[in-house]
């Protein structure tokens, strides 16, 4: 039946055994491509992927490990890009949803912007920003800024005006309506597009990365898939979903402490 | 001293109110005075102007003629912008979902008493204000019989519950006068005898506090369609009705709605079921003279209090 829910042990089963038909599909796969090639790189065995993790988590000719490099770098330019997208998203969400002149007056801009895919926008971004750390953060930025204010704005447009009516008559002042009844309201809901940009977000840098980079893991990846390297391709693209997982888990959890009343069934 | 008590038994004052939209004419030549710890049943037909002048009363959309004036800072003043002289309570998204019932009531003590950069610089002395709010809120949320529930979320407590919530949250700001827009209208029949009891244990204090001559802490405009409700509660009734005698006072086309019954209501103990029966002759009088598109009587034809 349609939404009927079902026993915890049920679901755990079933979880579990999505993940073990994902390793038994993978390892069949692999095991008929190396009967017909056993030199093949592309689905490479179990033992092929140990190859490559060796290769990334020993030190290279420079002494340098792949793996650790490589996520300095690329968590460095994240989190300044988000960092800077999240303040920026929110003052100008918070201000459009709040002060009528800026509403009109940033309404234009913000909409475009939304709509520009920041993948094609990458030379715009190389030629005001160059190559470096400047152009990876500008570009995160000014793609998750449009999604986060208009996620804002819209939540200040939803609150009951009643409620902001009835806050003066509880002697708030006009900040006061704006940090207790607007900004706590708007939290949660806030939290809740931060997780919804951290995938494009990462798309982003990543196809920066692989286009300019010079460590990264998109560098690396666009590397090691030009050597056909997928022993190393495959599991940085799994730990790129992990650290994507974790950022989610980590914000549900904080939105779950901050804001206990916001029922929140997304998962 | 003559003024001093006169300002001592102020409520509300609306002078020759009138508002409009355009061509649409909503309120003419409103007159209404509220003296301190009344309690007021604002009733009239659908699209009378009712929440058009609680709006206009609680000041957040003026009115284009008049004036409504309410006791703020000891003074009397234009009511232009809502205050903390008016509490309201809504029929709904009368509470604050991101805060506990505790804190829905106590937040009217700390915008009022504290601002936010005391907040977020004095941090022990805010902790302690906050806690003496909350046990003040405390008493008031017991008051309206929700001690056990201080700790819950609005969307964890039932609509007659949130209602008596929003209730304490208005109570606890001390407002001259408290604006109640339909608030049981969403209520099922037994929560909202429950509630109008609760608001006839207001009453009691008022008359409690006449009879030691200090001033009657509340004073109330309840807006309701229910006439039982109107009568039951209020101490004074009402009537905003287009439904007058316009022609006869030289208009050409209708002016607007205007008060055009004006009486006392019977008054009722708390925990006195009232006979509903005995209110047939009120209601057919309110019916004919406030609802009844058909009977058309001058405007001051059925006003008791005297207008000054």
């Amino acid at each position: 039946m349609i939404s009927r829910p079902i026993s915890r042990t049920k679901q755990a089963v079933l979880s579990a055994f999505s993940v073990l038909l994902l390793i038994i599909g993978y390892t069949w796969i692999s095991h008929r491509q190396h009967q017909v090639n056993p030199e093949d790189t592309t689905i490479p065995s179990w033992g092929q992927l140990a190859d490559g993790a060796k290769k990334f988590t020993q030190p290279d000719r420079r002494g340098k490990r792949w793996l650790i490099e490589d996520s300095f770098a690329t968590a460095k330019r994240l989190g300044a890009g988000i960092s800077l997208g999240i303040i920026f998203g929110f003052v100008i969400g918070m201000s459009m949803g709040c002060i009528a002149p800026l509403e009109a007056f940033l309404q234009p801009p913000i909409s475009l912007l939304a709509k520009v895919p920041q993948t094609a926008a990458l030379a715009v971004y190389f030629v005001f920003f160059g190559t470096g750390m400047e152009m990876y953060v500008a570009m995160i930025a000014f793609g998750i800024i449009p999604t986060l204010a208009v996620t804002v704005y819209l939540a200040i447009k939803d609150i009951p005006s009643a409620m902001i009516d009835k806050a003066y008559t509880l002697g708030a002042s006009h900040f006061e309506v704006a940090f207790e009844v607007v900004f706590k309201q708007v939290l949660p809901k806030f939290i809740d597009a931060v997780r919804l940009c951290i995938g494009p977000a990462i798309v982003f840098l990543i196809a920066a990365e692989m286009v300019v980079g010079d460590v990264g893991f998109g560098y690396r990846i666009r590397l090691q898939f030009k050597l056909t390297n997928m022993n190393v391709v495959y599991p940085y693209l799994a730990f790129l979903a992990f650290f994507g997982f974790l950022l989610d888990y980590m914000l549900r959890f904080l939105q779950s402490k901050i804001c206990p009343w916001y029922q929140n069934d997304s998962k | 001293m003559i003024e001093n008590v006169e300002q001592q038994n102020f409520g509300l004052h609306c002078e020759k109110v009138s508002h409009w939209f355009g061509e649409t004419k909503v309120l003419f030549d409103l007159n209404l005075k509220v003296k301190a710890g009344q309690f007021v049943s604002l009733i009239g037909p659908s699209g009378c102007g009712k929440s058009t002048l609680l709006r206009a009363i609680l000041g957040t959309h003026p009115p284009n003629e008049g004036r409504i004036l309410t006791m703020q800072n000891g003074q009397l003043t234009q009511a232009n912008h809502p205050g903390r002289d008016r509490g309201i309570v809504y029929q709904k998204y009368s509470l604050y979902p991101f805060l506990t019932a505790l804190d829905n009531v106590a937040l009217g003590l700390k915008l009022d008493q504290t601002t936010t950069f005391y907040r977020f610089f004095n941090w022990s002395g805010w902790a302690k204000k906050r806690k003496s709010f909350r046990d003040r809120a405390a008493v008031f949320l017991e008051k309206v019989g929700l001690g056990h529930a201080m700790n819950m979320y609005p969307n964890q407590m039932s609509g007659g519950m949130q209602q008596r919530v929003a209730i304490a949250q208005a109570l606890i700001m001390e407002p001259e006068i408290i604006l109640l827009d339909e608030p049981f209208g969403a209520l099922d029949e037994a929560t909202r005898e429950e509630l109008q009891e609760m608001l006839l244990r207001l009453y009691q204090e008022n008359q409690e506090a006449l009879s030691k001559n200090q001033k009657p802490p509340y004073t109330l405009i309840i807006v309701t369609h229910e006439l039982n409700e109107a009568i039951r509660v209020g101490n004074r009734l009402v009537g905003l009705s287009q439904y007058w005698n316009w022609k006869e006072a030289g208009h050409d086309s209708p002016p607007g709605a205007t008060i055009v019954y004006d009486k006392d209501a019977p008054i009722f103990k708390p925990d006195e079921r009232p006979n509903y029966e005995s209110f047939e002759d009120i209601r057919k009088e309110i019916r004919r003279y406030v609802y009844s598109p058909d009977e058309l009587q001058s405007r001051y034809e059925h006003l008791k209090t005297n207008l000054t």
